[in-house]
């Protein structure tokens, strides 16, 4: 270590002066001392204080008199959805650039910015928006500055538990590595509602048009996409299913983005669909694809296309839809919130119902209700006018239920149970040949927990085809011959269901094929047989059977008589349920519900819930006082009495 | 070869990643009529069209036209096209073979060169359906036929001997089968511990079986019958006894009834023909397929595919080559080429005096000969033979020779020794200076080198990059035992082509294209180099891509800065890698690119970089000293020393049992040193019992003046420390809150109303009650809460169980249940479940009923969603998803095939709790125990404050302790380590014990928790945050994103270290933890930002590396030493200051005094200021120095309000 030694060192005291006589001014000696501190600091060689980090890249915002120069960066989801919602967000008037599917050359990106022992889809995701910045600078020849100026990222945030919620760190991390300090990264939360950033001066306002432009793009894009999946196996010209596709996604998108009838832009979709030639009665496994969310939705790289390799293997996908996600969003709401309703002091904290009112719970129930209703209706209305017919999107609390027992519901992050209720399902109502779970390296909530219950899922049911697959970004070969090795078990379990078929109707192959010739209706790429088993071939031809076979009159009586089991099953429980409705009627503890809701709405009504109000106050100055108490803020909990003290 | 055949023929090929092995069949017997095995050297598909001439060849009768071809294994899919073969895949093609051929197996199970895999015949109850569940490894796992491989060649012993090994389970040691990598190394260091090769197979046998059953069975049993498949399974007979021990062994523990009146060779067995399963089975799989699929077209196209198509797909996916030109390399060459040392010639008679510096490597072993000038008089060099005395022997021959070959004598003036050998020599031989190979590289490069900023060391197996500050090591990097991109990778893979490494830039610089290799691990590269040479990669092309991936590992996986600007602009490249140009090509242009305005420098002495430093370091050791220890050149040739390594030399100390290697050397004045090797702990280097207790006391001592917080935090929190308040009597009034629902509203309304007693006979039950609570992941953070809850509902305290301290033998023994591999923490919950089971539950099942009998009546694992945490203003308070899920994972462990529980007649309860909402969990608490124990809502609701209370108490007592050891620092200028972890990383299965290796440096080590969080405190820390509003306990200055609570913690610990002069950080992390991951960027900014010194382990697993963690220990203690000697400078110069300040003050007063008493005017207390400081004054000139502290000894003191420091109490309580 070297000392320094300074030369200029002060003897005589700058402000005591030869020429002044010391009766002239009294001495101010503490800042004589200050001064002279502060040079005897130096000549001594004392360091100065360490200097302290913090993160220079929080909070930067976009302004509004930037929306005409500023470019909002898109990726994230499926091909359709991002460009859908290019579209939809130039429809209110942003510059918008989706800059395409996350691929290889990202990865290596995020990998050389990223930190070490991060998952595959941070390493996709954040390096493919850092690799477009750096071909926007070696490239185009852009300089950074402008880029930061230019450009921001617009994507959604989550609320952990996963490394999904800590995404934000990357991205500041690797853009700041990479040299693009200050750049802006602009997250919607999951979770956040409808009103965030929205004020006077803010460049992307985050109001209910931003989002409703969004879900519409989204939804649009899961429609499109369940359809393409449903018709690309069966396409007897290979690659008309992909050339339909991209010409339904610009008639949606000219729609979305010039804030046309969207159901017209669908139905116009529905008829380029149509037009794909198929042979519906090809064996294909049908294959649910269930996992970490971004494996198995991206169709790039990031899952070695997997969904494009399961269909050249002999698979009929079945994918996830992203409004499924968004339904597992609005579940999770409410489900912490039932179970919750009923403690005698609320928790604080994310989920706590601490500071609700008499009827707060009531309302944010009905909210969720509303949330989940509405997204139902909104899809169903979207695929109907697509030619999606008879999609059944999940019913989450049925998904929670079975799973519940092997995985709890309170278990957060990825897909939380949902991975293994899906496999019952699967299971249990015959809805896929195959399950393949896919998920990246080393996934927390997937390979970590997930998988370590499915091996007890397919233990308790033999003969369950499950396939969990891990993505690492490289060594494709080991990723294929694995999945390969299952499809080969599925493919085989999908013959032999339609060879059950033909068994069971007594058909033969030709005599269903030259049904379809003369009732094209069933042959349309469109047409979806009811669901009886996984295939959809071997649906096809449980459907027509009765048609082949019975006389418009025999099938006229069948339904006549199915249908009055259905009345005489009706009638048999009215009774039932109208002594269940008396009983509830009669049932004290409606009464005394009734009673409670009358009390409180005559409160409200005279005026008394402001007196509810006080002791609400009071806690929560309580908790201030608790806070700011030094005897107690260690504590890791908020150590409110609880029940019987 | 096949007889003349005039009907068509099946033929089946599997191309595996080293041989390929082809059979044909009859189509309709299926019998095998021709078959032949080659080994490829990566040349596939010429292989594949040898083989098929030889076919056609064979059957020359047969009608081509009407032949099918199916081909399977790793490298087959490419090559299909070529021959109109159908690919089918290999797992498949193995099942249908097995199928056919065996349809009373129960399981195969078939060890690969690249793969392993395990297939379990499972029979549907319902339809009778045999279904095959398949397991592949994934690619992390290792126990495969390359690993083995390798491993032989460290052994070096003829593979004729190999296979006349017998297994023997009597002398195994310990092997880390979990990765390739970790396998070798620890292989490469029983060799070099002298382990008889015949043992290390065993050893190394025996850890890639228990790998296979643990992890490829995924949890599940293997049935009976078992077929042995694959190269080695076939051809190493020990290796297939050592599965004919283990798999009964696994059978008879989980109560699996296998046919134990048959010859076991029977049941598990190798089949005749067994390298011809896949290529049958794809036949077999084949001939399923319609008519026409697999038709045989010819090899014209495999033909074709090899001269034009394979190159043509190529340069899509390639990088560029090393050198745009040849003209690029020639100048590269003329300014990167190490000029080749000559020794400087010696005159007859001439007298050296020069000092030996030696680096024991893992691989090779250097020495050198350096005179009193610093000039190199010669070196020596040779590969590691296993036992370092007799390489050290055989260096210092080497330059004894070359001394006196000339016809000078060699006066030898010390011996320094650096590197795996230091320490047996520095006793056996007395060396001078055993010095941290880390130093020894940073002051050989210094010194030819000057000023730099980085040195950059590739050696054989390790990597180590260190920065430099004022000419000294600031901070360093090492990799760990789990990544790759050293030496020995380069080497592996010139010898995979057959070529000598000397050769590898030469070709390497010949290719014109180079593939892309994804960085990393080792095992991982050596697929991705599969896979390369599959798609038909040239092996120039090859080692060139492999040489770009170097600077790749080295700066992104190892040390981990992405903007190397920002460390300066002079880097030294050393270690025996930088021979290679190819490397040094990779790498300076990976610097240049960029660092703008870099040098990038090779060390001169490259590969002697090490050794010249501890000779360095002799020279100025034996100069300031006067004398050397060393028993002198002549000596040390001749020293006398047998290993022993037997019965014997096992320890006994621990039930660890390790294998131990005694050393035993006579020096020619007849003294002897013992060195004792292959311990893991110190209790090893001792041999009888009563030098044992002697250590254990010494080390007592040490530990009761360095308290460990880390260690005390471990116990304390499974221990009763507080005696629960009684339940309140029935009937005795409580203040409680009614909820008044209705459908839309709900009302609360206050109450006082009568306690809720249970009955006598609950009581009388609770006191019999016994509950298991595994000692694992956040039950670290959590236990004194359960504990204290079912003490204060009346169960007995010996009656909450928790399960024994993590252990190897814990998990060697309990680890074989999980079907997944996530981080070690979370993995190692089976083996606590296990212990819980099988050590503190009698009776066993089938056992007759004791009054002794321990019988768990519950085992309690709380799925934790949130866990408890100080952070201020964070999102969120979640734990981990995967340590929060480990609960229902074991349920679904433990009962897929036997119910563990129901069968041994315990519940297992695992419900969902959260300590952010304690009302909730209090609820929760009571719907899991009041219907279970009988217990009233009101009892489990005193029972949950009390064991809050009991939990605050455990909080406040570690803060005290926590204090007590940071102001004592701080009052003595000395440094407390900080290990910031994850709470369970106090458990010393896990954390290896590294925090003790600095304890018994002289280190205090504190625990996140420890830290003081009283807001007194903070606040002489936190100025700026409390300046600015923000609670000093907030983090959303760095690290916004905190949902993570222990995540949270460990930033917020990492800032205050930053903040604390006296507090350095040990940073530790397991292996995949993905919620330390992100905040990985975030420490490194806060410590480099503030230069708080920093150690970090990121990649923490179970097996224990000691090398690696010995290294990490030493070069760390050398920073720690610097930087309290810098403190103690800071405090001499504070000192400095204030005496310089009270002068100036006093000379100032005085001139104030002068000016008043001009004016006649007094001022007492102005006179009073200047008696005072004048006392003050001659106080400094004769300081009173207090007694000088026995070097080591700290006591532990506290800070009291008036600023003066005394001892405390609390301290001296710490470590006990």
């Amino acid at each position: 270590m070297t000392m320094q030694t300074t030369t200029t060192q002060k003897k005589s005291l700058p402000i005591v002066a030869a020429h002044k006589t010391a009766a002239d001014l009294d001495i101010d000696v503490d800042a004589e001392l200050l001064a002279f501190e502060q040079a005897e600091r130096e000549r001594i060689g004392i360091k100065a204080e360490r200097r302290q980090w913090a993160d220079n890249m929080l909070d930067l915002k976009m302004k509004k008199s930037e929306r005409a120069s500023v470019t909002l960066l898109i990726s994230g989801l499926t091909a359709a959805q991002d460009f859908l919602t290019e579209g939809a967000l130039r429809s209110l008037g942003y510059k918008v650039h989706y800059f395409g599917m996350s691929n290889n050359r990202g990865l290596q990106a995020g990998k050389e910015f990223g930190n070490r022992g991060q998952c595959n889809p941070t390493y996709f995701t954040v390096g493919s928006l850092v690799q477009h910045l750096i071909d926007l600078r070696d490239k185009d020849g852009m300089s950074a500055e402008d880029i930061v100026k230019n450009f921001v990222f617009v994507t959604a945030g989550a609320c952990g538990p996963c490394r999904f919620g800590m995404y934000v760190t990357e991205y500041r991390k690797a853009l700041r590595d990479a040299g693009f300090d200050g750049f802006r990264v602009l997250l919607f939360q999951q979770q956040g509602g409808l009103s965030q950033a929205t004020g006077e001066d803010v460049g992307l306002e985050m109001n209910p048009p931003f989002f409703i432009a969004i879900i519409k793009a989204v939804v649009c894009g899961d429609v499109l996409n369940a359809l393409g999946y449903r018709i690309r196996p069966y396409e007897v010209e290979v690659g008309a299913t992909n050339r339909a596709m991209e010409e339904a996604k610009k008639i949606c998108y000219e729609a979305l983005t010039s804030h046309s009838n969207i159901f017209v832009a669908l139905h116009k979709a529905k008829k380029v669909l149509e037009g794909v030639k198929v042979d519906k009665l090809r064996a294909r496994a049908k294959t649910s694809i269930i996992g970490e969310f971004w494996a198995m939705t991206t169709e790039g790289d990031g899952n070695y296309q997997l969904q494009k390799f399961l269909e050249s293997e002999g698979a009929e996908n079945d994918i996830q839809l992203t409004t499924a996600w968004l339904l597992y969003n609005i579940w999770e709401v409410a489900r912490d919130t039932r179970q919750r309703q009923d403690l005698r002091t609320a928790d604080g904290g994310n989920y706590g119902l601490e500071g609700l009112d008499e009827f707060g719970v009531a309302k944010k129930l009905a909210m969720m209700r509303g949330a989940e209703v509405g997204l139902r209706a909104g899809f169903e209305a979207f695929a109907l006018a697509a030619g999606l017919y008879d999609y059944h999107l999940p019913d989450m609390d049925l998904v929670a239920s079975v799973a519940n027992e092997h995985y709890s519901n309170d278990l957060r992050g990825g897909e939380g149970h949902m991975e293994v209720g899906k496999l019952i399902c699967n299971v249990v109502m015959s809805k896929a040949n195959i399950t393949v779970s896919v998920k990246p390296f080393g996934c927390m909530p997937s390979s970590g927990v997930s998988d370590g219950v499915q091996s007890l899922i397919t233990a308790k049911y033999p003969g369950t085809i499950f396939c969990a697959v891990e993505t690492s970004g490289d060594g494709a070969t080991n990723f294929y011959s694995r999945v390969q090795m299952y499809m080969f078990k599925a493919r085989i379990a999908a013959e032999k269901e339609l060879a059950r078929a033909y068994e069971a109707t007594g058909l033969t192959e030709a005599e269903v094929r030259a049904f379809l010739a003369s009732h094209p209706r069933y042959a349309s790429p469109l047409h979806h047989a009811p669901h009886k088993v996984a295939g959809s071939a071997a649906n096809l031809v449980y459907e027509v059977a009765p048609l082949i076979q019975q006389s418009a009159l025999e099938r006229a009586s069948i339904k006549a008589k199915a249908a009055a089991a259905v009345l005489k099953g009706a009638a048999l429980g009215t009774p039932a349920a109208a002594r269940k409705a008396v009983a509830f009627v009669r049932d004290p503890e409606t009464h005394a519900r009734l009673e409670q809701d009358f009390l409180l709405v005559r409160d409200l009504l005279q005026g008394k819930a402001r007196e509810h109000l006080v002791p609400m106050a009071q806690r929560l100055l309580g908790k201030a006082v608790f806070e700011n108490n030094p005897e107690v803020s260690h504590l890791a909990h908020s150590g409110e009495a609880i029940a019987a003290e | 070869m096949g007889r003349q055949i005039q009907d068509p023929v099946v033929v089946g090929i599997d191309v595996g990643s080293t041989t390929v092995k082809a059979v044909v069949l009859d189509p309709v017997t299926l019998e095998i009529l021709w078959s032949d095995y080659q080994r490829h050297q990566t040349k596939q598909p010429e292989k594949v069209v040898e083989l098929i001439d030889a076919i056609e060849a064979a059957f020359p009768a047969s009608p081509r036209a009407s032949w099918r071809v199916f081909m399977t294994g790793s490298g087959a899919a490419p090559l299909c096209a070529g021959l109109g073969a159908k690919f089918v895949q290999e797992v498949n093609a193995v099942t249908l073979a097995v199928e056919n051929l065996h349809p009373d197996v129960g399981s195969v199970i078939e060890l690969g060169g690249q793969d392993a895999k395990i297939i379990i015949f499972k029979k549907d109850e319902k339809t009778g359906d045999k279904t095959a569940s398949p397991s592949m490894n994934d690619k992390c796992a290792s126990g495969t036929g390359a690993t083995i491989d390798k491993c032989m060649l460290k052994v070096g012993l003829p593979s004729a001997e190999v296979v006349q090994i017998h297994f023997d389970d009597s002398k195994l040691h310990h092997v880390a089968a979990k990765c390739g990598v970790f396998a070798e190394t620890d292989i490469v260091n029983l060799v070099k511990s002298g382990i008889p090769a015949n043992e290390v197979l065993c050893s190394l046998a025996d850890a890639i079986v228990l790998q296979n059953l643990s992890v490829l069975t995924r949890g599940s049993t293997l049935k009976s019958k078992v077929l042995l498949l694959g190269g080695p399974n076939t051809y190493l007979p020990f290796l297939q006894e050592c599965w004919r021990l283990r798999i009964p062994q696994v059978w008879d523990e989980r109560g699996y009834d296998w046919p134990k009146d048959r010859p076991v060779e029977e049941t598990i067995f190798v089949p005749e023909n067994a390298q011809y399963y896949a290529a049958f089975g794809a036949c077999v799989y084949g001939l399923k397929e319609a008519a026409g699929v697999g038709s045989y077209t010819g090899k014209q196209g495999l033909v074709e595919y090899m001269t034009n198509g394979r190159k043509a797909r190529l340069g899509e996916s390639a990088g560029p080559p090393l050198a745009k030109s040849k003209d690029e390399i020639s100048d590269f060459r003329k300014l990167y080429s190490i000029p080749r040392f000559t020794p400087p010639k010696l005159a007859q008679g001439q007298v050296i005096r020069a000092v030996v510096g030696l680096d024991g490597g893992s691989t090779s072993s250097k020495a050198v000969l350096v005179d009193e000038a610093g000039e190199i008089v010669c070196k020596a060099y040779q590969l590691s033979k296993g036992n370092p005395i007799q390489d050290a022997k055989e260096l210092l021959t080497q330059l004894r020779d070359h001394v006196q070959n000339q016809g000078a004598t060699l006066e030898v003036l010390g011996f320094g020794a650096t590197g795996y050998a230091a320490d047996v020599l520095e006793e056996t031989v007395r060396a001078d200076v055993n010095i941290v190979e880390t130093v020894a590289h940073m002051m050989s490069a210094v010194r030819y080198c000057g000023e730099v900023d980085v040195i950059c060391d590739i050696g054989g197996q390790d990597i180590k990059v260190l920065f430099m500050k004022n000419g000294d090591i600031a901070n360093f990097r090492l990799s760990n035992s789990c990544s790759a991109g050293n030496g020995m990778l380069l080497q592996a893979m010139a010898d995979q082509f057959g070529l000598p490494v000397t050769e590898y830039a030469d070709t390497a610089f010949g290719a014109e294209l180079a593939p892309k290799f994804s960085y990393g691990c080792a095992v991982f590269l050596d697929t991705d180099r599969v896979n390369f040479q599959k798609e038909g990669f040239s092996k120039e092309e090859l080692l060139a891509g492999l040489a770009q991936v170097l600077p790749k590992n080295v700066w992104q996986y190892v040390v981990q800065i992405p903007r190397l600007a920002a460390l300066g602009t002079r880097y030294v490249l050393q270690g025996g890698t930088q021979y290679n140009l190819a490397a040094v090509k990779a790498q300076v242009d990976y610097i240049k690119e960029r660092v703008p305005g870099a040098e990038v420098f090779v060390h001169p002495h490259t590969g002697e970089a090490g050794a010249l430093g501890a000779a360095f370091e002799t020279l100025r050791v034996i100069k300031r000293r006067g004398t050397s220890t060393f028993i002198g050149i002549e000596a040390a040739i001749n020293l006398d020393y047998t290993t022993k390594n037997d019965e014997e030399t096992v320890c006994h100390f621990c039930p660890n049992n390790c294998k131990r290697t005694f050393i035993d050397a006579t020096r020619p004045d007849g003294s002897t040193s013992r060195y004792i090797s292959g311990f893991s702990c110190e209790k090893g280097t001792v041999e009888s019992e009563a030098a044992m207790i002697a250590l254990v006391a010494d080390r007592k001592k040490i530990a009761k003046q360095f308290p460990n917080l880390v260690d005390y935090e471990s116990k304390q929190a499974f221990r009763h420390f507080y005696e629960p308040a009684p339940l309140p009597p029935e009937g005795s009034p409580v203040k409680d809150t009614v909820l008044k629902k209705g459908f839309f509203g709900t009302k609360r309304v206050e109450t006082t109303r009568p306690f809720r007693r249970n009955s006598h006979t609950v009581q009388e039950r609770l006191r019999r009650v016994r509950i298991g609570i595994p000692r694992v992941l956040n039950i670290y953070s959590t236990a004194p809460y359960f504990r204290h809850y079912f003490e204060a509902i009346g169960i007995p305290k010996q009656n909450v169980v928790f399960s024994d301290v993590t252990t190897e033998e814990m998990w060697v023994e309990g680890g074989k249940y999980g079907s997944i591999d996530p981080c070690f923490p979370s993995k190692v919950a089976q083996a606590h479940i296990h212990n819980l089971l099988f050590h503190h539950h009698s009776p066993q099942p089938g056992a007759l009923p004791s009054p002794d009998d321990k019988k768990l009546d519950y085992i309690f694992f709380p799925i934790l969603t949130h866990v408890p945490s100080f952070g201020e203003g964070v999102m969120d308070k979640t734990s981990c998803p995967i340590v929060a899920g480990v609960p229902d994972v074991m349920k679904a462990a433990f009962t897929k095939e036997v119910d563990f529980f129901a069968t041994r007649g315990i519940e297992y309860v695992d419900p969902a709790l959260t300590f952010s909402e304690m009302n909730l969990t209090a609820r929760r608490m009571f719907e899991t125990w009041g219907p279970r124990l009988g217990i009233t809502e009101d009892e489990s609701d005193h029972a949950h404050r009390e064991a809050m209370r009991a939990f605050d108490i455990f909080e406040r007592d570690l803060q005290d302790k926590g204090r007590a050891i940071l102001e004592t620092v701080e009052a003595e200028n000395r440094v407390a380590i900080l290990m910031v972890g994850r709470p369970y990383h106090s458990d010393p299965g896990l954390n290896h014990a590294i925090p003790e290796e600095f304890q018994v440096l002289g280190y205090p080590i504190l625990s996140v928790r420890s830290i003081p969080r009283d807001a007194d405190y903070l606040a002489r820390y936190f100025k700026e945050e409390i300046a600015r509003g923000q609670h000093p306990l907030n983090i959303n200055d760095v690290w916004p994103e905190n949902y993570s609570a222990n995540s949270a913690q460990k930033v917020w610990a990492v800032k205050f270290a930053a903040r604390h002069p006296n507090v350095v950080l040990l940073d530790l992390s397991s292996f995949k933890c993905g919620h330390d991951a992100p905040t990985y960027g975030i420490v490194e900014s806060i410590v480099n930002g503030s230069a708080t010194p920093y150690a970090a382990l990121h990649d923490i697993d179970a097996n224990k590396p000691s090398g690696s963690i010995k290294i990490r220990v030493k070069t760390y203690a050398h920073s720690l030493k610097l930087h309290e000697e810098a403190l103690d400078d800071a405090a001499k110069k504070r000192g400095e200051l204030a005496m310089s300040l009270d002068k100036k003050r006093l000379e100032l007063l005085t001139m104030k005094q002068a000016q008043m008493a001009a004016r006649r005017q007094e001022d007492p207390a102005l006179e009073r200021q200047i008696a005072e400081l004048g006392d003050r004054l001659r106080s400094y000139v004769a300081p009173i120095t207090p007694p000088e502290q026995p070097k080591g000894l700290v006591t532990l003191k506290k800070k009291n309000a008036d600023g003066n420091v005394v001892a405390t109490h609390a301290g001296a309580n710490a470590a006990r």
